[in-house]
């Protein structure tokens, strides 16, 4: 069975610190959720995850944007790339980078729940027929995505798997199962392109998404719940799992 | 009740050119033994890139060596994956065919339509079409194999007027049959005239609704042939051993091995977000904790799972048997989580032990029953040459 194989010390220069748990679920009303899947070339498959995790084969990206009217901490957009893997017998996605257009929301996501967020340009814009993701912070320009031709699918037809960040919680370095589930009235799926991703800001030089899979895009809320279990990243989860008080 | 062995051919890490062909040798020798203490049929998956779970890609070949090295157990060729973009139908006809003559009338084909992205995207199929595909498939074949010319105009496979050879041996051709891993598959199978093979593990009651439910369907079927093949058969695993703390041991870490490397499949839907793809459903995730009267609570076994002593899996099977199941096929092993030894100890214990329990003498020399017949003065696989 494969495994990670990254520094585990290396991954944690990155890390964000929880400083207590939440204890309320928290919800995100009239949302939208841009959700592509691009797969990675070989070298990115096990190089970048810990060992507690397991890749998926093919290595794949996904690459998660919500757009945000309503939440605790106002409107705010979040971009969030994640490494598909495994987490014991679980289809999860390891959080690698976040960029959130508001402060306040940062902060939160990372206090929370350990998103590893940098301030920064976040833009998702939604056409009749397409959807356009930005990313730039400073003159640069992070990520740029493109998506056309909307289709519909049921609301039920789309699958979002629980993201695993990497963080300084009260329990030591650990990493934490973050169930955000986008509760969708109306989903689409699209043809996407990804026409810039600046891979070193993403996380890592190697992260390579060279073949788009699909896009979707929703419209509905996104509950982000309480965390439950966290997991060592030393360790696979059959062995490593801890559950939050 | 009729007993099969299932095979991925599952290869453990590191990848070695050695050890790939111990897997394949330890498969053959693990059918030959089958053969000659009766169980009724082999079966082989068809899968692509899944490394480490299965590199079954090429399973016409593996069987086509089974049925030269065996003469009463069943071949099954299951399943075939019925998307275009990995198989042609002809040629799925012509092996098949190929196959059920080289086997002497043994051949059992099984059809599917592929679940990971892993292999589907490997060939660049669109998994929106691949239940369509499917159904072209399954309803083109029986034609290739019965009649002499035919023309075909469908979604996934354009032809003029051809004769499709060789023709199988069996009459009017082998059974067909559906792997079933969503809930409702085994409807499909049942309004087409197609056998139920289960290759998910399911709960006690959720097994005895599917299959009262198939059962009830097929009575008003619309068969794709002229062959209505009405069974239901499942999918399990086995490790049978005098000591049920062994079994129990030894076959629990094959279960967990197998559910593991099955998990870690990149399965359509996560990447692939599609009508056509909703369940999950595997062996591993529906494994039930037994609870209650259950002889396997108090062994701390999963519900329904064939590993035990033998008066263990004899309870086991009846309680299977009782609800219509008409047969099981055993996944032995995962990536060398039971030694090949113990494999073929297991299958000689199930065979002496719990076998004579559902089996006569005479129906264990008799030919595997099946749905067809071989043509009139044709011997069949004893008339072959058997190669020990």
């Amino acid at each position: 069975m494969l495994a990670g194989t990254a520094d585990v010390a290396a991954l944690a220069a990155g890390a964000a610190t929880v400083v207590a748990w939440p204890s309320e679920p928290v919800t995100l009303t009239d949302t939208r959720t841009f959700h592509l899947v691009a797969e990675l070339r070989r070298p990115a498959r096990e190089a970048l995850l810990p060992p507690g995790l397991s890749p998926t084969e093919p290595a794949a990206l996904s690459i998660q944007a919500w757009k945000v009217a309503g939440s605790p901490w106002g409107p705010f957009t979040l971009v969030v790339t994640r490494l598909s893997c495994r987490s014991g017998v679980r289809a999860r996605g390891m959080a690698t980078a976040a960029v959130c257009s508001s402060a306040t929301a940062a902060a939160a996501l990372a206090a929370g729940w350990g998103y590893p967020c940098r301030v920064g340009a976040a833009r998702l814009d939604v056409r009749y027929d397409g959807c356009t993701v930005t990313v730039t912070e400073g003159d640069q320009v992070r990520l740029a995505i493109e998506a056309v031709h909307p289709r519909p699918l049921g609301p039920d037809d789309v699958q979002y798997t629980a993201t695993m960040t990497l963080a300084h919680t009260p329990q030591g370095l650990r990493l934490v199962q973050v169930e955000a589930e986008p509760c969708n009235e109306r989903v689409e799926r699209l043809e996407a392109r990804i026409e810039r991703f600046d891979a070193p800001a993403w996380g890592d030089a190697r992260l390579d998404p060279y073949h788009v899979v699909a896009a979707t895009l929703g419209t509905g809320t996104i509950t982000i719940a309480p965390v439950r279990y966290v997991c060592r990243p030393d360790v696979d989860a059959f062995a490593g799992t801890e559950r939050v008080a | 009740m009729k007993f099969g062995i299932f095979f991925e051919l599952s290869v453990p890490r590191p990848f070695t050119k050695a050890g790939e062909y111990r897997v394949y040798t330890d498969a053959l020798e693990q059918c030959r033994v089958a053969d000659e203490v009766g169980f009724d049929h082999v079966w082989a998956v068809e899968h692509h890139f899944l490394e480490e779970y299965s590199h079954c890609s090429a399973p016409e070949v593996f069987l086509t060596a089974v049925a030269a090295q065996t003469r009463r157990i069943r071949v099954g060729h299951g399943a075939v994956v019925c998307v275009p973009e990995m198989n042609n139908p002809i040629r799925v006809a012509e092996r098949a065919a190929a196959l059920d003559l080289v086997s002497g009338g043994r051949l059992e084909l099984g059809t599917a339509r592929s679940s990971t992205w892993t292999e589907l995207g490997g060939f660049g199929a669109d998994p929106d079409q691949t239940k369509a595909t499917w159904d072209e498939f399954i309803r083109v074949i029986p034609r290739f194999w019965t009649e002499e010319a035919v023309e075909w105009r469908g979604g996934c496979l354009s032809m003029p007027e051809r004769n499709v050879l060789p023709k199988p041996l069996q009459v009017p051709h082998p059974p067909l049959w559906v792997t079933v891993t969503s809930p409702g598959t085994e409807l499909d199978a049942a309004e087409r005239g197609l056998g139920c093979l289960g290759v998910s593990a399911v709960s006690y009651a959720e097994q005895e609704r599917r299959t009262a439910e198939y059962h009830r369907r097929i009575q008003s079927c619309e068969p794709v042939s002229s062959v209505v093949n009405d069974q239901v058969h499942t999918q399990n695993y086995l490790f049978c051993h005098e000591d049920a703390a062994v079994a129990a041991r030894v076959g629990l870490a094959m279960v967990a091995r197998f559910n593991t490397l099955n998990a870690h499949l990149y399965w359509t839907r996560e990447a692939y977000p599609t009508w056509a793809y909703h369940a999950l459903g595997n062996i591993g995730q529906a494994l039930r904790q037994a609870s209650g009267d259950d002889p396997s609570a108090a062994k701390g076994l999963p519900e329904g799972v064939g590993i035990g002593d033998p008066d263990h899996l004899v309870r086991v099977i009846e309680r299977w048997d009782s609800m219509g199941v008409a047969g099981i096929n055993f996944v032995l092993d995962t990536a060398g989580a039971i030694p090949h030894e113990m494999v073929l100890d297991s299958l000689r214990l199930f065979a002496r032990e719990v076998m004579p329990r559902f089996r006569t003498r005479e129906q264990l020399a008799a030919p595997v029953e099946a749905p067809t017949r071989l043509p009139d003065g044709v011997r069949g696989p004893s008339g072959f040459a058997v190669v020990r």
